[in-house]
């Protein structure tokens, strides 16, 4: 282990809490200690109380949710139903999930500078600039906190929570709400303030490949206990157990699990598994995985012609979003956008619904300029599933929501058509909720009926599967694999190249406003230098199939599995194809 | 078309949202920024008093002709002057539309001058000033003067929810569009159109107060996290926050020249 400067420990003894007007206690006698200098991951099932178990250890639980707490928790020394928020704050520094909504000042400066202010430090100057300095962020004091990208963002949430130098620190799903490389750009982050600066380091995370590369240990937090605390290669090769809470080990561990007949342990590395995997190398096959190549047959749908967009911002000046782009999307395909946050992948979507129109170059929808008609009308045609689902949401219930459109027009058989599509998407028991209130999975869900209510032609989503944990991913997977045998054409803006692998027949990644590589996506996982460019990384498996030297490298665990069983293991070890990216 | 063009250029929601923003934060290189906010908040104070001593038409018309001056040195955002002077106008415009079928509308309209040129010289003053205050500066001045720090911080956060609430605002405006049908024939003028955009931005508002209440629980628990609570009684924040806080030279003067311009243009005019 690390150097450790600090002796804070955490140690939950039989912690029980229920939440006002909860009918079930969230947590029901969780035991846990975590050392000094770890870094430990806690996993479990959405309302498995790993949040609520979290926010004991900063106090917000129970001094802020008033709710009924038993048993002890200690944290550096305070019990904490004794301790003040402000006084267990010194110690713990939270990073909370909606990391938008924790950014309360105007500048990044001003909202470092929060918590030494409120303790009335006087060289909160120095701490700013060392905490920036630490985090790579200096330059960004004078900026705004709403024109930074998701990851700066996040970053600066994560400087604030340090600004007063905590010996612990909690990230709360910080894969979640970024974009890959973001997300690993975040954990280098904590890594090195846990190797170098001895911190503790507590996320929540559901993303296993993060968690195998980075963490020490994993907590599994199931119906509010802790069943158990494992080193990271054992925890994670507890499948049973992980998928029971809906989350899924690395693709490489799940190919070895059925490749390999009684080797335990199972690799959780790509590093792990591309030494397992050597001997079993071929070179060559047929492509048996993934859907076929889209036929383009007949005109494009959706057609760009040169088109430039770009807007202002106060202190950055006027950001060029798309540059001279052309595209021409063909009936029957199903196109993911790729490109890291600020691509132009939802700029893209906007001009599609007419909704903002290009300020240079045309945009033909089904044969019409978007510049001659409303937006209104182009809706006929086109729907757009926000990143957001909030924003999709202006009734009270999610049952208005879906036949708002087909009331304001007049449609024949609303109710009926409604019936459908709640029903196609299982939405019968929250049909009369308030789709604001309803999970992250859920809302989802439901933003993808409204969107289908309208019985487009062209349906666009935004980021469809972003900060989902993994069996709300697949559901919404499941969910677009049937809509789109409704609907003609289907562009998915995602970072989630996962979903893109098993589901394209197309992937168009974006860089600074230009298309730098189009194709199926076999084609697109084997342009190497195009997807370093654009700040991309391949899922695991297909790293896996390329450093083996498979060619062209399958792209699902399924496929990847078949092609090892198919392949008797070669005598001569193949050569890796590439040096590991990283 | 071209004009037509332009104006709707100039009232999309884009510019205006850049408009109100720059307004808000982008004032560093105005003259008034550069002043005490303690002494700009007392000249405010004495300048809302100030045009009520005085019942002179020239006299009034030389203040306002001082406070423009400085509204114009502050960079005050074209939107709000054409906002004030539409309202000004309109509201001119309908006592002589009251006054037609009670007497004499011009007459009426002369006597009403001088009240509305005081409420304009005030109007302008406050643009001045409160455009040239940033939201830090704004809250610092007004702790300063013994305010809660509660009511002091709801500003600077105002302001930075202010961008957040155009954004969401706006995209709301164009959820309802993308589920609602357009009227079939704009009208003449496209009043149709303009009416109907109109009602869905009145409806756009209460999505909007849903998902920021929402949104403020994590807020909060987020301010909590991070000592605001402690800053309230901790004397030591208090008088970090309000220390690069001097009264120099220039500042004085200001006050002083103020009030001179005051009793010049009330003695010669």
């Amino acid at each position: 282990m690390m150097t450790t400067t600090h002796n804070s420990h955490i140690d939950v003894e039989q912690l029980q809490f229920q939440y006002p007007g909860a009918e079930e206690a969230v947590l029901s006698g969780a035991d846990l200690t975590i050392e000094p200098g770890e870094f430990v991951a806690i996993i479990g099932g959405n309302g498995s109380g790993k949040t609520t178990l979290c926010k004991s250890f900063n106090g917000i639980i129970p001094h802020f949710y008033e709710g009924d707490m038993r048993g002890q928790v200690t944290v550096a020394g305070h019990d904490v139903s004794e301790s003040s928020v402000a006084e267990l704050s010194q110690h713990v520094g939270y990073v909370f999930q909606e990391f938008d909504n924790q950014l309360v000042s105007p500048t990044v400066f001003e909202e470092v500078a929060f918590a030494p202010m409120n303790y009335g430090h006087e060289d909160y100057r120095e701490r700013v600039h060392r905490t920036l300095d630490l985090l790579d962020l200096s330059g960004l004091e004078d900026r705004f906190v709403w024109e930074l990208s998701g990851g700066q963002k996040h970053l600066v949430a994560l400087a604030a929570a340090l600004s007063l130098d905590p010996d612990i620190l909690v990230v709360d799903e910080p894969a979640a709400q970024l974009d890959p490389v973001n997300a690993r750009e975040t954990y280098d982050r904590l890594a090195m303030l846990n190797e170098t600066h001895g911190k503790t380091v507590v996320t929540i995370e559901h993303q296993t490949e993060f968690i195998a590369e980075y963490c020490d240990s994993v907590v599994l937090v199931e119906d509010g206990i802790v069943s158990w605390k494992l080193p990271v290669e054992t925890a994670l090769n507890q499948l049973e157990d992980l998928r029971g809470q809906d989350v899924h080990p690395p693709q490489v561990t799940r190919i070895a699990e059925r490749v390999l007949d009684d080797a335990c342990p199972l690799p959780v590395t790509l590093a792990d598994g591309l030494d397992l995997f050597t001997d079993y190398g071929s070179t060559t096959g047929t492509r048996t995985d993934g859907p076929s190549e889209g036929n383009r047959t007949g005109k494009p749908v959706i057609s760009f012609d040169n088109v430039s967009h770009s807007y202002e911002t106060l202190r950055s000046g006027t950001k060029e979003v798309l540059d001279t782009l052309s595209l021409d999307v063909y009936p029957d395909e199903r196109v993911v956008l790729a490109g890291s946050n600020g691509a132009g992948k939802s700029t893209l979507m906007q001009l599609v619904t007419g909704l903002e129109t290009p300020d240079e170059g045309t945009v033909t929808v089904g044969g019409t300029d978007t510049e001659d008609v409303l937006p209104e009308q182009l809706a006929e045609e086109v729907v757009y599933v926000k990143q957001n689902p909030e924003e999709m949401f202006i009734d009270d219930s999610v049952r208005a929501d879906v036949a708002h459109y087909l009331d304001d027009r007049d449609y024949p058989n609303v109710e009926q058509r409604v019936d459908e599509v709640i029903e196609f998407l299982d939405l019968e028991t929250l049909q009369s909720r308030d789709g604001r209130l309803l999970s992250v999975g859920q809302q989802r869900r439901a933003s993808l009926a409204i969107g289908l209510a309208t019985n487009p032609s062209i349906i666009l989503l935004d980021e469809p599967t972003g900060s989902l944990d993994l069996a709300s991913r697949e559901e919404v997977g499941r969910t677009i694999n049937r809509a789109g045998e409704r609907v003609e054409t289907v562009v998915i803006a995602t970072h989630d190249l996962e979903l893109a692998a098993s589901w394209a027949t197309r992937i168009v990644v974006l860089h600074d406003g230009n298309i730098i590589a189009d194709g199926p996506p076999s084609d697109v996982f084997a342009d190497l230098a195009a997807l370093k460019q654009a700040n991309l990384r391949p899922p695991q498996v297909v790293r896996l199939g390329t450093e083996l030297g498979l060619s062209p490298a399958p792209l699902t665990v399924e496929a990847f599995t078949d092609r090892l069983s198919t392949a008797s293991p070669s005598t001569e070890p193949s050569k890796p194809a590439v040096e590991e990216q990283q | 078309m071209t004009t037509l063009d332009a104006l709707r250029d100039a009232t999309s929601v884009e510019t205006i949202k850049a408009d109100l923003l720059r307004t808000a934060y982008e004032n560093e290189g105005s003259f008034l920024h550069r002043l005490d906010p303690r002494v700009l908040l007392l000249w405010y104070a004495v300048f809302l008093f100030v045009p009520w001593l005085f019942y002179d038409t020239t006299i009034l018309l030389g203040l306002l002709a001082f406070v423009s001056v400085l509204a114009v040195l502050s960079r005050v955002s074209l939107f709000l002057v054409g906002l004030m002077a539409f309202t000004v106008a309109t509201t001119l415009g309908s006592y002589a539309v009251v006054t037609v079928f009670t007497g004499d509308p011009v007459a009426a309209i002369r006597a009403l001058i001088p009240y509305t040129l005081k409420l304009t010289i005030i109007s302008v003053s406050s643009l001045a000033v409160f455009s040239s205050m940033g939201p830090k500066t704004l809250s610092q001045g007004l702790r300063s003067l013994g305010i809660p720090r509660q009511f002091t911080f709801l500003i600077t956060y105002g302001y930075r929810m202010l961008p957040v609430l155009f954004q969401e605002y706006h995209d709301l405006v164009n959820s309802f569009r993308l589920r609602s049908t357009a009227p079939d024939s704009p009208g003449r003028f496209r009043w149709r159109h303009y009416a109907y955009l109109l009602k869905l931005s009145v409806r756009a508002f209460y999505p909007m107060i849903f998902n920021v209440a929402k949104r403020s629980r994590v807020t909060v628990e987020a301010m909590e996290a991070r000592g605001f609570s402690h800053s309230l009684a901790n004397e030591a924040s208090t008088e970090l926050r309000l220390a690069d806080m001097q009264i120099r030279p220039m500042d004085v003067g200001f006050f002083a020249g103020s009030l001179f311009v005051v009793a010049a243009l009330a003695l010669f005019l």
